[in-house]
């Protein structure tokens, strides 16, 4: 089986598991982003994959190879760090050649390479610069085109914008994308960062503790996500979490809890109706409330006591409360409306999300 | 009122030569004079002078004058005391130092001469005796400006009083030479022969030396270079040092070195007489130190089987005179205080009192005396070969420094740690020799007289 | 504009320049000149005269470039000159062969690492007076430890201290025993200094074990290593107490380092003016030795390689 493929990996120190046991495939050609908080034990994977760190029980394999045990070397795998790890001694070309020059490539051959991967990173000029000369973004650009000088089977990526400043993140995040789809290869990329996870990702994977929580495209985590844990830690700001339970009335299912009662969407009926009644956690996101009913049924009135709106731009972001609990809401109104203020807002129920508070996973 | 005051000044102007007259009476004691004076003395931390301690003890409890001891390292005490001497008034009242200095510190005006106290009768004890003072050590240890400025001579002056003076004696492990029916050696040839033969049947070292570079490995040399006949210089500074008879003490001193106990090349004086008095060599050629050394359990694991015997001789008898010689730096501010004490150190009871401390004597009443000879067998020989000693065995010149260290120092490692011809390598170390003494201006004389 | 206002005020009270660096680097340069510069330029003023010890300095023969003339001509200046370069190209190459071998195999936190590790830096604490009397006794031809071991190989007793080649070899030997922990110690402070990322990507480069050393690690410790061999370069040429004690400069002039030789010269044969001159030159080999190490490569400049 071709692609990078992890099977039943343990990884512990002693007597501390960082990883109890962890299944993942990825494609070939496939973009990956592993995402989690700290501590979530997604570099420690990525490092698996490296080989520079030894996994305790399980296999890895890579192209279909078995690389379990493997030198990193022997990976075909070419990597970037977050420090970017240039050899602070060689020049931007002798950076991005040393991995050739070890492989003993020929001369010419190592020279043609050089030259397109720095044409394709703009690095052309700094070629005979030493990386004490460069500034954070064009060491950046010197890390990848260390790799791709490698033509290696899988890219794997350490956090590798994190050291760079908000704007030049966004240009590298699509520099990065485009990249991807010019080279064509495997590439596994670690981040804390969902907005990098999903502008980039071909398919996300979001860890914690150790554990994955979900697979999929940044649509599916977005729109369907498993668990609380993805629900909070996919989209920004964050998915408002409420304590809930449901009622009927009238025939009807709703969910209620402190200062709202909303109806229950038809998709999840049936489930919500096997479900315990009083141990629900209500999911709101806050770009799908709207301070004016759209008027297709599915928008519920709910009150929010605002205390404070921050403009910008096309939308506000409201700072609110209900029943006494914080709550955050995205509201699309025209740049010139004033702030908004305490009162009647609507929320699409067609996109509310259901949890069992106990399990933590969606009904 | 005038009147009374005319009175009262008759009578103390009275008084005080009654007093005065007073006090010359009381001079009867030679050291009133200088009662609470105290006089300073720089010498080495040596055993000799750590045991005379004691007696500058009794000397400040008899005499009321107060003596400050300065006992330093042996390698720091020239440097030390040239550094007081030469300042415009100096700390010291007395120094003692190695004769190998006396000409260096008369040279530079930094002694005092001691006729001025000899002359002195107040000062003088009659029955203080300097002929009983071994002749040897007198000549070489407080003697300068004699022939060659070093040796005695009509032009020579005395400067200063043996004080810890030793000379050169054999030592050898009776039990060995009982076991191979040897008797010791009494000449060169015999030296020569004894230690092959010591090598060969016993496998042990024959005879011990020093021999690291500088003026260690000299200083065995010059035993062997007097007794052979050999000599630094002739009588116009002219350096022999490729003498046959020079050449003939470095043979003899390679074949120490080859016939000795392992290592002499790296050999100073400790090492040398350790190898002695830890069972490793069979004789001893040097200082006669190593008789109360040979005594000491704690240095020694062969007492009870040495016994001694006069320096070897060669073409004549030579044995080497060296230690040390007490004197006043010009400079002084108590010199006649300071003579009191180098008279009294020295006098007979001094000596014989210094030997019960532990010291070394340096009178032959004291080396004859019955009781010492019981106690001490290696008196009689000493007081033998005391007459012997050559008190031209090196010269005491300024240069000889460079010489020795420079010069000799490096051509007899060179002798005995290689195995080439020995002649060639003395003739380079007599043209160097040769070179220093003319840049300092040796040879005006003879350059002139052609 | 309060920020503005500021930057003008600081400037006007020193008129556009400003010596208040010139103020905080006065006392070191005060130290400097009193510490530094004096008695080398004394030593300078006293190489033009003939003095000996217990003269006044005021009677000492002023003999103009007299000594340095004969110093050139002297072959035992040469000679000595010549011992110290062996000298140091010796201990200096096996130090930093040893000591950088050595700081590469107890960089990795294994098992006893940091007992060793402590145990190899245990020669630098003792002073070379004491080292200098260590080394005396084991090398000592008749009761010394080496000679005793050896005789259990059947080898006969050397005469270590007393053997021109031999004393050349002892006098090599401890002073890399003394001075390979300090090469030690500061290779093994910079290999842990190194960003393990760095390596890593060395690895993933495809890089093996030597490759990485050669490749890698050394030359980003290049600096600390230039440091220290400057440091024991110039230690070659003040070394002293220890062949002191241990040799003396003998058998004959076999160990006789340069600074041991205007030690002997200006005590021992009391050539004070003489020894100067010698010290002058002295000192001009160790400026241009270090002047050469740092035009090859500045420590300094790439302090911020890192």
């Amino acid at each position: 089986m071709s692609g990078v493929v992890l099977r039943d990996v343990v990884k512990a120190y002693g007597d501390v598991v960082i990883i109890p046991k962890l299944d993942l495939e990825i494609y070939e050609g496939e973009f990956v982003v592993i995402v989690g908080p700290s501590g979530c034990g997604k570099s420690t994977t990525l490092r698996m994959i490296a080989g520079l760190e030894m996994v305790t029980s399980g296999e890895i394999s890579i192209a279909g190879k078995d690389v379990t045990y493997a030198q990193p070397k022997a990976r075909d795998i070419a990597m970037v760090f977050q420090s970017y790890a240039l050899y602070p001694h060689m020049d931007v070309a002798g950076n991005m050649s040393f991995a050739l020059r070890l492989a003993r490539v020929p001369k010419a051959e190592i020279a043609e390479r050089v030259q397109r991967a720095a044409e394709m990173l703009e690095l052309t000029p700094y070629l005979d610069r030493k990386p004490k000369d460069l500034s954070g973004g064009q060491r950046q650009r010197v890390a990848m085109g260390r790799s791709i000088v490698r033509d290696a089977y899988c890219f794997l990526f350490d956090e590798p914008l994190s050291n760079l400043d908000a704007k030049l993140r966004a240009t590298m995040r699509t520099e990065l994308a485009i990249l991807h789809k010019k080279l064509e290869r495997t590439m596994v990329y670690v981040t804390h960062d969902q907005i990098e996870a999903m502008t980039m990702a071909d398919r996300i994977v979001i860890m914690k503790d150790g554990v994955i929580q979900q697979i999929g495209s940044p649509r599916e985590v977005y729109t369907a996500p498993e668990n609380l844990f993805v629900a909070g830690f996919i989209g920004s700001p964050s998915m408002n979490l409420m304590d809930a339970e449901l009622t009927r009335n009238n025939g009807a299912l709703y969910v209620k809890g402190q200062g709202f009662e909303l109806p229950v969407p038809g998709r999840l009926q049936e489930r919500a109706d096997t479900a315990k009644k009083s141990n629900i956690v209500l999911g709101l996101r806050p770009e799908h409330f709207s301070a004016a009913d759209r008027g297709n049924g599915a928008f519920a009135p709910i009150e929010l006591a605002v205390d404070v709106a921050e403009y910008i731009g096309s939308s506000q972001f409201i700072a609110a409360s209900v029943g006494g609990k914080n709550l955050t809401a995205a509201v699309e109104v025209g740049p010139d409306a004033a702030p908004m203020e305490s009162g009647t807002y609507y929320f699409d129920t067609e996109r509310l999300y259901l949890f069992d508070r106990e399990s933590g996973q969606a009904l | 009122m005038k009147q009374w005051f005319g009175k009262a000044a008759a009578l103390s102007v009275a008084a005080a030569v009654g007093l005065t007259a007073m006090s010359g009476a009381l001079l009867a004691n030679p050291y009133e004079k200088y009662k609470g004076t105290t006089i300073v003395v720089s010498w080495p931390a040596l055993s000799h002078f750590k045991a005379a301690e004691t007696l500058v003890e009794e000397f400040t409890e008899e005499t009321g004058i107060e003596v400050e001891i300065d006992a330093l390292q042996y390698l720091k005490l020239r440097d030390r005391q040239i550094l007081e001497m030469s300042r415009d008034e100096g700390e010291y009242d007395i120094v003692s130092w190695v004769v190998m200095w006396k000409g260096e510190y008369v040279s530079k005006g930094l002694l005092t001469p001691l006729s001025q106290f000899f002359t002195n009768g107040a000062l003088v004890d009659p029955q203080y005796d300097i002929d009983d003072i071994a002749d040897a050590y007198l000549q070489n240890g407080g003697i300068v400006g004699g022939t060659k400025g070093y040796m005695p001579g009509k032009s020579g002056a005395l400067y200063g009083v043996p004080f810890g003076a030793e000379t050169s004696i054999l030592a050898y492990r009776t039990d060995v030479f009982e076991e191979l029916g040897l008797e010791p050696p009494k000449t060169y040839d015999e030296l020569v022969s004894v230690s092959k033969m010591i090598k060969e049947k016993k496998g042990m070292g024959a005879l011990t030396s020093r021999g690291k570079t500088g003026h260690q490995v000299t200083a065995a040399w010059l035993l062997h270079l007097a007794p052979l006949g050999g000599k630094i210089f002739d009588d116009e500074w002219n350096p022999v040092i490729n003498s046959p008879e020079a050449v003939k003490a470095a043979e003899v001193l390679r074949t120490v070195s080859n016939t000795g106990p392992t290592g002499i090349p790296s050999y100073g004086f400790s090492e040398m007489s350790a190898a002695f008095l830890q069972g490793d060599a069979a004789m001893y050629l040097d200082s006669l130190k190593i008789a109360a050394m040979s005594r000491n359990p704690k240095l020694s694991k062969v007492d009870g089987k040495v016994g001694f015997a006069l320096h070897p001789v060669g073409s004549r008898c030579g044995s080497e005179t060296g230690g040390f010689a007490m004197g006043i730096p010009a400079n002084s501010l108590n010199k006649e205080a300071a003579f009191l004490f180098v008279q009294y150190m020295t006098s007979k009871a001094g000596d014989k009192r210094m030997v019960e401390l532990g010291g070394d004597p340096i009178r032959l009443s004291t080396l004859n005396h019955p009781e010492f000879v019981k106690q001490f067998p290696e008196y009689p020989v000493v007081a033998e070969q005391l007459p012997c000693a050559d008190p031209d065995w090196r010269p005491l010149i300024p240069e000889w420094n460079e010489l020795n260290i420079d010069v000799l120092g490096q051509a007899l490692t060179k002798v005995i740690t290689t195995d080439g011809p020995i002649q060639p390598i003395m003739d380079e170390a007599n043209e160097k020799a040769r070179a220093i003494m003319a840049r300092e201006g040796y040879y005006a004389w003879s350059d002139y007289r052609k | 504009m309060a920020e503005e206002t500021l930057i003008t005020a600081g400037k006007a009270k020193t008129g556009g320049r400003t010596l208040t660096p010139y103020f905080f680097v006065l006392p070191a340069g005060i130290v400097m000149i009193a510490g530094l510069l004096y008695p080398v330029a004394d030593a300078f003023y006293l190489s033009f005269y003939d003095w000996k010890i217990g003269t006044k300095f005021a009677k000492a023969e002023f003999v103009g470039f007299d000594n340095y003339i004969r110093m050139f001509s002297d072959p035992d200046v040469r000679e000595s000159i010549w011992v110290t370069f062996r000298f140091g190209f010796w201990t200096i190459l096996i130090e930093m062969i040893v000591g950088v071998s050595l700081a590469l195999l107890l960089e990795k936190p294994i098992r006893g690492a940091s007992l060793f590790r402590t145990i190899f830096i245990l020669p630098l604490m003792v002073s070379p007076v004491v080292v200098g009397l260590i080394w005396r006794y084991l090398f000592d031809a008749r009761v010394g430890w080496i000679n005793y071991y050896l005789g259990y190989l059947g080898i006969e007793p050397q005469v270590w201290l007393g053997d021109a080649e031999l004393a050349f070899f002892a006098i090599v030997f401890t002073d890399i025993w003394q001075w390979t922990p300090f090469i030690f110690i500061i290779v093994i402070a910079g290999l842990q200094a190194l960003p393990s990322e760095v390596l890593e990507a060395s690895r993933i480069d495809g890089a093996n074990w030597w490759q990485q050393i050669f490749l890698v690690k050394l030359p980003m410790i290049r600096s600390i290593l230039l440091i220290a061999l400057l440091m024991r370069l110039i230690d070659v040429f003040r070394a002293l107490e220890v062949m002191y004690i241990l040799t003396g400069g003998g058998p004959g002039r076999a160990t006789e380092l340069l600074s041991l030789h205007i030690y002997n010269r200006a005590f021992d044969a009391q050539l004070l003016g003489y020894a100067s001159a010698i010290s002058v030159l002295l000192i001009s080999i160790v400026f241009l030795l270090s002047l050469g190490i740092l035009v090859v490569g500045n420590p300094m400049k790439e302090k911020s390689d890192i």
